[in-house]
């Protein structure tokens, strides 16, 4: 049985010239004979998966990261990383999954239950011997860098006791935090925030659930369709209004326009229009600055900043909004990173047998991060696993660019990490 | 405050896209290059040839820029003259040099014979430093060096075919892991490999104990990458003989050298290459382009600019599709081309007829100032074209494909500064920043 449905990738196979581009950019395949290449594993295997053959495809795509830097260099247009991640589904659907990824899909659920009790569940997380267990027993690494839940409460909380100091007016937007801000980072969602009321927009925060990202790329799609479903009936009504629906976690994002609807294959009006409807919070506000109505009252920042854009970004393919707006911040040097991918990719650091692989992987951004001298404060980039990657390879504290931009509106503190 | 227009918008990576940014981006335009994916210069030996063959004429040309009267009249080279075609060369390779990748040629302006990886002899007009020691024209003895397992690059056949042109060539095979640990490995795995010093220095060793003396050595072109000037020197310096790289099959190490040298240096003059932004949608109000939209993960991206240039290649490139019916159109701006509707005259009966086959000469026809016409005027007031994507020309048969590019990039941009009433020169000294490596 083949019940993964390969619709919008088949047509896309036969443009595959097998000129090797993919190969030569693929930063998985640079690092590991484990993982033979984009071409291999998706055009090449894709030509063997029909229905009634008796294989399912080859376990070596389970190494793809699903970083999309094959679908980025293609001059083909061929959909690789789609390929793939239809291909580990398959697998999935045929011969199950470990409880480790399925976990890992539901970190929604794991963040929600450690927030019960987020102190203890820092203790719980956050020691050796328990990361030790984590990884004999579950296969999650115990130096992959894992987030500590917020002690003072989920982003909801702090939206609930700060009604009264929202800004209400005709302005709107919808702001779509997604999981890591609501229970990790409630930080970055205060500095959107901060940003959008700055700029005179009232900032509507609607009930809305995990994009299913992490249920994708580890290949349950059927559970993935659930979330993304739940969503569409939450939030598209908002962009059939008209309302821009924003985000900061720009993987979740990426997942709401693009990656939910054409792996599950869902075309739906509703689902259509709210993938038409959202945003990356830098594509958006570079859009506002483009019409010249992004206040620029920035207070200067005299520091050298990396900034990464991450590959989950790059595959929005607006260009880097995050560089552009970071550059109008007087006295910041940002540097743009071009290495390929942080190594991270979601979820796929986190396990036991490839976390070297993405250490390996990262060594190219964490060189460029050293390259740019000794007196580094910070480094920037838009998602936030990528960030907690940058960290602990390089040791140097990372921010989202909109708390930059919250920072240099004299609204943020950058390093506490709090609205002033 | 909104942000100011974009001048120019450069639509494909290729060499002719690229060298028009770089070009542009030089005289002080802004630039932006958008592209569906990493194009043309991962497949090019990354040599920029000139002209090669003559319409009709089985024998190579010695001297390219006096061998341009044989060609059609409407070529772009005849209409911009071969000093044109050659500052602009000269320009490109100049700036390429200042970046760090040196680029020479004959002293003279001839072309060089250089050997393909199939040992047959290429008539070159500029090539990488790094590949011309491997002249043919050059009495030296040859020892063409490979690796067991390597794929696509097979030292026996290359000097088998030498030796059957008059060069005295022979062929040895190095074990794989000499240079990589890898199972399997593509040729810029390879040429990461070599920048490693101990990779290196194993090479020079086994090298040493090979070469005789007065030979040359070919390798294949996989002598790093981002260091690669710094590693070719220091393996000839440890061989103590000659070393030179010969171009292998896609993915081309020499040809993404180019393409990071051309990115590096228009990104450092402020201009942007963006890959991964295909062109979906144009706008035109009256006989003006206003803007070009690109495919993004939702809503497509609008690019206003005051100029823009088509350099999307020809079939391989992306510029035309066809279909079943043989017909051909070109995939933008549905720009009228030359080339025959319908497959039955795609080709002449012979596969290597000297004539070369009209599928692969047609094109979009422009005036003399490379925006597209149609019945001899423009057919957008700010639309300029250049490389394989032009007619009258073939860049297959001719072995023109890289002189096309850069030159047709260079009158474009000419034209697109006077259009923009900039003052007109492409200056041929200016450089970005420090060298590369």
């Amino acid at each position: 049985m083949h019940p993964i449905s390969w619709q919008s990738v088949d047509h896309s196979l036969d443009e595959c010239i097998k000129c090797n581009i993919c190969t030569s950019y693929c930063p998985v395949s640079a690092v590991t004979d484990l993982f033979p290449g984009p071409k291999y594993c998706g055009p090449q295997a894709q030509r063997f998966r029909e229905p009634g053959q008796p294989q399912t495809p080859d376990d070596s795509v389970d190494y793809c990261s699903g970083c999309r830097v094959c679908n980025d260099v293609c001059p083909a247009g061929v959909k690789i990383a789609e390929m793939n991640a239809r291909a580990r589904a398959q697998i999935v659907a045929d011969r199950g999954l470990p409880l480790r990824n399925r976990l890992l899909g539901r970190n929604d659920k794991l963040a929600a239950l450690g927030s019960i009790a987020p102190v203890f569940a820092n203790l719980a997380m956050h020691n050796p011997l328990s990361r030790l267990l984590a990884e004999k027993l579950m296969g999650i690494a115990r130096h992959a860098p894992l987030p500590r839940w917020s002690e003072n409460g989920t982003f909801r909380d702090w939206l609930r006791r700060s009604t009264r100091r929202r800004l209400r007016g005709p302005k709107k937007v919808v702001y779509f935090h997604a999981c890591s801000t609501l229970h990790y980072e409630p930080f970055v969602g205060q500095a959107t925030v901060s940003v959008l009321e700055h700029n005179g927009y009232e900032v509507i925060v609607p009930p809305q659930g995990c994009c299913g990202l992490p249920l994708l790329s580890n290949g349950e799609f059927e559970a993935a369709a659930g979330y993304h479903q739940r969503n569409v009936a939450t939030l598209s009504s908002f962009a059939r209004a008209g309302f821009p629906i924003v985000g900061a976690s720009t993987s979740c994002t990426l997942t709401l326009k693009e990656e939910a609807p054409e792996l599950l294959d869902m075309h739906d009006d509703a689902t259509h229009q709210l993938a038409q409807g959202t945003w990356d919070i830098c594509e958006w506000l570079v859009q506002l600055h483009a019409v010249g109505e992004l206040r620029t009252d920035f207070q200067p920042m005299p520091w050298v900043l990396p900034y990464h854009a991450p590959c989950q970004q790059r595959a929005h393919r607006v260009g880097k909004p995050a560089l552009e707006l970071l550059r109008l911040i007087p006295g910041l040097d940002v540097r743009e990173s071009h290495a390929r991918c942080c190594g991270i990719a979601g979820t796929y650091g986190y396990k036991t047998e490839k976390y070297q692989i993405a250490m390996d992987v990262g060594q190219e951004l964490f060189d460029f991060v050293e390259a740019q001298g000794d007196e580094l404060v910070y480094t920037a980039c838009d998602s936030e696993t990528c960030r907690w990657q940058m960290e602990h390879g390089t040791s140097i504290p990372s921010r989202h660019p909109v708390e930059f931009l919250a920072a240099a509106y004299g609204l943020y503190d950058l390093e506490r990490r709090a609205l002033l | 405050m909104a942000e100011p227009a974009l001048d120019l918008l450069v639509i494909g990576a290729g060499l002719s896209g690229l060298s028009a940014a770089l070009f542009a981006a030089q005289a002080g335009l802004g630039v932006r290059v958008v592209a569906r994916g990493l194009g043309a210069l991962h497949w090019i030996p990354a040599t920029l040839d000139l002209l090669g063959y003559r319409p009709g004429r089985e024998h190579a040309v010695t001297q390219p820029l006096t061998a341009f009267d044989a060609l059609p009249a409407e070529h772009p080279y005849r209409r911009m003259g071969a000093e044109a075609v050659a500052a602009a060369l000269d320009g490109l390779a100049q700036s390429l040099a200042q970046a760090g990748l040196p680029y020479a040629g004959h002293a003279g302006r001839q072309n060089i014979p250089l050997p393909s990886p199939a040992g047959v002899a290429r008539p070159v007009y500029l090539a990488p430093a790094a590949q011309l020691a491997g002249r043919l024209d050059d009495p030296a003895p040859l020892l063409i060096v490979g690796f067991q397992g390597m794929r696509d690059f097979y030292p026996t056949l290359a000097a088998h075919h030498l030796a059957q042109a008059g060069v005295q060539a022979r062929a040895v095979y190095l074990p794989y892991d000499l240079i990589t640990d890898r199972r399997d490995a593509n040729n810029v795995h390879l040429a990461q490999e070599l920048e490693a010093p101990a990779r290196r220095q194993a090479l020079a060793h086994a090298l040493r104990g090979l070469v005789a003396p007065g030979e040359r050595i070919g390798l294949p072109a996989i002598l790093g990458i981002d260091q690669h000037v710094a590693v070719w020197r220091e393996l000839e310096a440890a061989v103590g003989a000659p070393v030179f790289e010969i171009p292998t099959l896609p993915p081309s190490v020499p040809g993404i050298r180019l393409h990071r040298v051309l990115v590096q240096q228009i990104s450092l003059l402020g201009g942007r290459v963006e890959p991964n932004m295909a062109v979906t949608d144009f706008a035109a109000a009256g006989d003006h382009i206003t803007w070009v939209e690109t495919a993004t993960s939702a809503r497509p991206l609008r690019h206003h600019a005051k100029a823009f240039l088509l350099a999307t290649g020809g079939i391989l490139g992306g510029g035309f599709q066809s279909d079943p019916s043989g017909r051909v159109w070109e995939t933008i701006f549905g720009l009228s081309l030359t080339v025959p509707q319908g497959r039955e005259h795609w080709f002449r009966p012979a596969f290597l007829d000297p004539q070369g086959h009209p599928v692969y000469q047609g094109g979009v026809q422009t005036g003399v100032d490379f925006r597209p016409a149609a019945d001899g005027a423009p057919r957008y007031a700010n639309l300029w074209a250049a490389g394989s994507v032009l007619a009258h020309a073939d860049p297959i048969h001719e072995r023109s494909r890289e002189g096309l590019a850069v030159a047709c990039a260079a009158g474009a941009v000419q034209a697109i500064l006077a259009h923009l009433g900039h003052p007109a020169a492409i200056p041929a000294s200016r450089s970005a920043g420090q060298p590369a490596g």
